[in-house]
């Protein structure tokens, strides 16, 4: 998968929409992602958004959600914003 | 088990003290109990839990039937499949007594497949009478690809005696469309879960007696989505409150996310201590009062009461704790809960959490509870406190076989850690070996070496007499993995350098070393350097108390001896272990495993001796000890050996089922196969004159006359001379005679040359039998003198007898005539004696008349015939197929067979039957 730059191996950003308001205290709970809330029309949602070292780690993440019970709106890749204090731009693909 | 807790986890748990009733689920499970699978599908705070143990404690069970209940609460150390089958099948043996102790042993010796020792489960349940259920309580902890594919497996062959229960926050990786297609699947999913606004209100007004308005209920319903883990929380919050309404009202107006609204409601309300305690325990996966007491002390609690009074008023408080045990010492979080506190933990004092996990390490490395305590150390990210207690335990835990901790430990210490650790890094190297992990050990091993040539200085070694051990250690691992790669002879250098550099008493190097040695001669079919090498090992081995080992090493030892015609060394090794075992039976066992084996290993010594009755003992008794006893291996010898006295007392028929009984059992160990039990089963074949059989076992096995000849083929060989000489007995061909005294010929020179004694004698036996059948009385007589001349010091006797009555005349010649005839005499007597009780053990002879013990309820003979097929390897419904009848009539004639026999599985009843000698009378119908 060495040709493909964003492999399943390689580090990642996600943005994890949660429906509902969670508290900021969670963050550590999360491995330190950046926890934001959104006020929508249709009901409050949380933003989760950070970095993930792979595939694994990203299950993991979404392990905890579901042990907490939070539904899951939509998972995406996303480019790291420049203080997700990560450079890791050149592995970022296309998605 | 080592592992104290093992009862929590299979501990049904109690309900609830006040729950709803909730009938349309009740339904949903009654519908459930009919079928295969059910599957409760929801996400935390469900009420998963909760519904099965109050349907589990209060289901009628079925009036004419016993419906047993094997539960089992899984956790994340139950993803790896050897620890969630132990659990399972432990389940499964309470419940239903017998169906499981067989797989739990050939699951442990990890000498088989899950699917094998599932299968056997299979077969177990599919006769049985009653009908068991076990449930799986937060699978989604142990679900991945090792467990989904024994799961599978069980769902794929799933008799119709088991049902399967799943409890998960996930949906499981297992055919769910399949059964769903089949209408095989009873599914509780999270919409089923929720409460409605009836089961809220029955919540909160008839339980917590609230009162509150169809307003207030509606409201909460809606906000709650009839979650009951929120529900719970705002009965919490409702508590002692006097304006409910307008909190619920808040509640309602809020947009948070409701565990947390709530939580922090209920928090709030706590009084410091409580607070306190809740966030620090929250670390813990499991609460006991002295635990709690030691990770939140006392002093640093305002107005602390003791951890005991804390959880036992946080239990009465309905606040969180779900009790693990009938005596409420032990407890856990509700999980959902648990995650609530500990996210409280980690935001409000982050700086806390290490030095909390470091004094539950503390505490649980002052219980003995190692496991708990790496767990914990490591947790505080306290590695070296880890690594520490890994040193200072990993001895103890390889005698108590516990190498599967150890393994786990390899992949979890951090690297940084075990850089400067030869003692760590030595004991880590040792559990995966163990757990049968090669890969990267010998990058290890060099590493260790690498170690060792720095400074001691520069090394970090907790208990300082380990250091100098390290080094025989580093090379007898070298050997193992030469030996495991195939490379004898390479394993056998490493192995002398490990026991050459071994310290003085550091008896589990030499004597690991030693043995693996000789397996690596044996492999060779060095039988007097293997033989040398076990001498070493036994007595070191028993001395660094390593007594499964011993048991193991002196099967091999007394095989040899054997070949090498010592029967009273291989009399000696065998009792001595027995003796060994005996002494080192575990507190409330019938013996440590392996004490079986040691019985039937004399019960082949007596059968050459030709002490049949003492044969029989043995065997009783071995059986008698059961499978905890047992090494997966014994099954498969001790039908051997039972077939091996049904043979000599001249029922041949008898001993060629038991011997297809130890073919569909046997399991392989490390040891070569060096006494095939097809070759037995070929012997037998020739015995009774089953010359085509015979034969096709010999192209099947590729045995020929013309083959080069190894002493680890050569039982095989002398198997298919006494086929060639069965043959020539039916039909006098010339050539077939000659072409068996050349064979025995090469065999015996090649047997003297490896100075396999006992080997020899069975030759020159048989080299009689051939002389005598061309006629050549001299040749032949010359040989049955040798013969006796070398059975004569350790009295060796079956050979003779089984070579009668060709023999006889020859006998009584060398009686008479010999100078040193005294011995020639005596087998004279056995062969006489034998002749005349068996009538013979020629072919087609009618087996004897043996004394028959009877049972006081007998078999009737539709109980015989289903006794009959319990011994094959079919399972229920092929057995009624057989029969044709239904399988309730199998199931309720197995439990009769059961009852009348006094056992609780097959096994037990086939080898019970077979002691009684039940089979062989309806087997000469």
């Amino acid at each position: 998968m060495n040709t493909h730059p964003a492999g399943r191996h390689e580090p990642g950003c996600y943005e994890i929409r949660l429906q509902g308001r969670l508290d900021q205290r969670w963050s550590t709970w999360f491995d330190g992602m950046t926890l934001t809330t959104s006020p929508d029309p249709a009901g409050a949602l949380t933003i989760l958004r950070g970095h993930v070292v792979d595939q694994a780690a990203l299950h993991g993440l979404l392990g905890r959600l579901r042990d907490i019970g939070l539904p899951l709106i939509s998972i995406t890749r996303v480019e790291p914003d420049a203080n997700d204090g990560q450079d890791i731009a050149a592995e970022e693909d296309d998605r | 088990m080592a592992d104290p807790l093992v009862e929590t986890k299979l501990l049904l748990p109690r309900p609830r003290r006040e729950v709803v009733l909730r009938p349309r689920l009740a339904d949903l499970l009654r519908r459930g109990s009919h079928g295969p699978v059910t599957l409760i599908s929801a996400p935390a705070g469900f009420g998963k839990t909760t519904l099965l143990a109050s349907w589990f404690a209060t289901a009628p069970s079925t009036p004419d039937d016993d419906h047993l209940v094997a539960w089992v609460s899984l956790d994340e150390r139950d993803r790896e499949a050897t620890s969630f089958w132990t659990y399972v099948l432990l389940a499964l043996d309470r419940a239903v007594p017998g169906s499981g102790a067989a797989a739990l042993t050939l699951l442990q010796s990890g000498q088989a497949p899950v699917e094998t020792v599932l299968a056997g489960v299979v077969n177990e349940l599919s006769v049985h009478s009653g009908e068991v259920t076990v449930v799986l309580d937060d699978y989604h902890l142990a679900d991945g690809v090792d467990v989904a594919a024994g799961m599978t497996f069980l769902v794929d062959h799933q008799p119709p005696q088991l049902r399967l229960v799943i409890g998960t926050r996930a949906d499981p990786a297992l055919p769910l469309s399949r059964l769903r297609a089949r209408g095989e699947l009873v599914e509780i999913r999270a919409t089923d879960l929720r409460f409605t606004v009836e089961e809220v209100s029955s919540y909160l007004n008839d339980l917590n007696g609230f009162d509150l308005t169809a307003a207030d209920l509606a409201a909460l319903e809606a906000r709650t989505e009839g979650w009951v883990a929120a529900l719970q929380l705002a009965a919490l919050s409702l508590r002692d409150r006097d304006d409910r309404t307008s909190f619920i009202a808040g509640f309602a107006g809020d947009d948070r996310f409701v565990v947390d609204y709530l939580a922090d409601e209920v928090l709030s309300r706590q009084p410091d201590d409580v607070r306190r305690f809740l966030l620090d325990t929250s670390i813990l996966d499991r609460l006991t009062g002295s635990l709690c007491d030691a990770v939140s002390p006392l002093p640093e609690r305002a107005g602390g009461r003791s951890g005991r009074a804390m959880l036992e008023a946080l239990d009465r408080a309905n606040l969180f704790l779900v009790p693990l045990d009938g005596h409420r010492s032990w407890y856990r979080y509700h999980h959902l809960f648990g995650d609530v506190l500990h996210a409280h933990l980690l935001e409000e004092r982050p700086g806390d959490v290490p030095d909390l996990h470091r004094r539950a390490a503390g505490w649980y490395a002052e219980a003995g509870q190692t496991e708990a305590a790496v767990r914990h150390a490591l947790a505080g990210g306290d590695a070296e406190r880890a690594a520490d207690l890994v040193e200072l335990t990993f001895r103890t835990l390889g005698r108590e076989r516990r190498e599967d901790l150890i393994r786990r430990w390899a992949h979890e210490v951090p690297d940084e850690i075990v850089r400067d650790r030869p003692v760590l890094a030595i004991a880590l190297i040792g559990g995966l070996m163990a757990s049968n992990e090669f890969d990267g050990v010998d990058l290890r091993l060099d590493h260790v070496e690498q170690l060792l040539a720095k400074p001691a200085t520069d090394l970090v070694v907790v208990d300082r007499d380990e250091l100098p051990r390290v080094p025989a250690s580093v090379k007898m691992y070298r050997a193992a993995l030469a030996l495991i790669g195939g490379d004898p002879a390479d394993a056998i250098t490493r192995a002398e350098q490990a026991i050459e550099a071994a310290v003085d008493g550091d008896d589990l190097v030499t004597g690991a070393a030693a043995a693996l040695s000789g397996l690596a001669s044996w492999t060779t079919g060095d039988i007097a350097s293997a033989h040398a090498s076990y001498t070493t090992s036994i007595p070191a081995l028993t001395r660094a108390g390593h007594i499964a080992d011993v048991l193991g090493c002196s099967i091999a030892m007394a095989d040899m001896e054997l070949r090498l015609g010592q029967l009273r060394e291989a009399e000696r090794t065998f009792s001595q272990a027995l003796e060994l075992a005996e002494a080192n039976a575990p507190a409330g066992s019938r013996g440590m495993r392996g004490t079986a084996d040691m019985l039937v290993g004399l019960s082949r010594t007596a059968w050459y001796r030709n002490d049949l009755a003492a044969v029989a003992e043995y065997l009783r008794r071995s059986d008698e000890l059961g499978e905890a006893a047992s090494l997966p291996q014994n099954p498969y010898r001790w039908s051997v050996g039972m077939a091996r006295l049904r043979a000599a007392e001249g029922d041949l028929s008898t001993a060629l089922e038991l011997l297809g009984e130890a073919e569909r059992v046997y399991v392989a160990d490390y040891s070569p196969n060096v006494q095939p039990v097809h070759a037995t089963r070929a012997r037998v074949l020739a015995a009774r004159g089953d010359l085509a059989e015979a034969r096709a076992w010999a192209r099947q096995h590729q045995v020929a006359t013309d083959d080069e000849l190894s002493y680890l083929r050569e039982y095989e060989h002398i198997t298919l001379a006494r086929v060639l000489l069965a043959e020539h007995a039916a039909t006098g061909s010339r050539q077939t005679l000659q072409d068996a005294a050349a064979l025995l010929d090469r065999l015996l020179a090649a047997a003297e040359d490896g100075g396999r004694m006992g080997t020899m004698i069975e030759l020159e036996v048989l080299r009689a039998v051939a002389h005598h059948a061309g006629g050549a009385r001299g040749e032949s007589l010359e040989a049955l003198g040798h013969a006796v001349e070398l059975a004569q010091a350790d009295g060796w006797v079956r050979v003779f007898v089984d070579a009668a009555p060709v023999l006889t005349d020859l006998l009584r010649e060398l009686a008479t005539s010999q100078p040193q005839s005294g011995y020639a005499r005596e087998l004279l007597a056995a062969v006489t004696a034998a002749g005349s009780a068996a009538g013979g053990a020629g072919p087609g002879t009618a087996p004897a008349p043996r004394p028959v013990v009877g049972l006081v309820d007998p078999l009737s003979d539709r109980e015989l015939d289903v006794l009959r097929l319990l011994g094959s390897d079919l399972d229920g419904p092929a057995i009624a197929r057989r029969l044709v009848v239904s399988l309730n009539t199998v199931r309720t004639h197995t439990k009769h067979i059961y009852t009348k026999l006094g056992v609780n599985n097959r096994r037990a009843a086939i080898s019970k039957a077979h002691q009684l000698d039940l089979l062989s009378r309806s087997g000469n119908r």
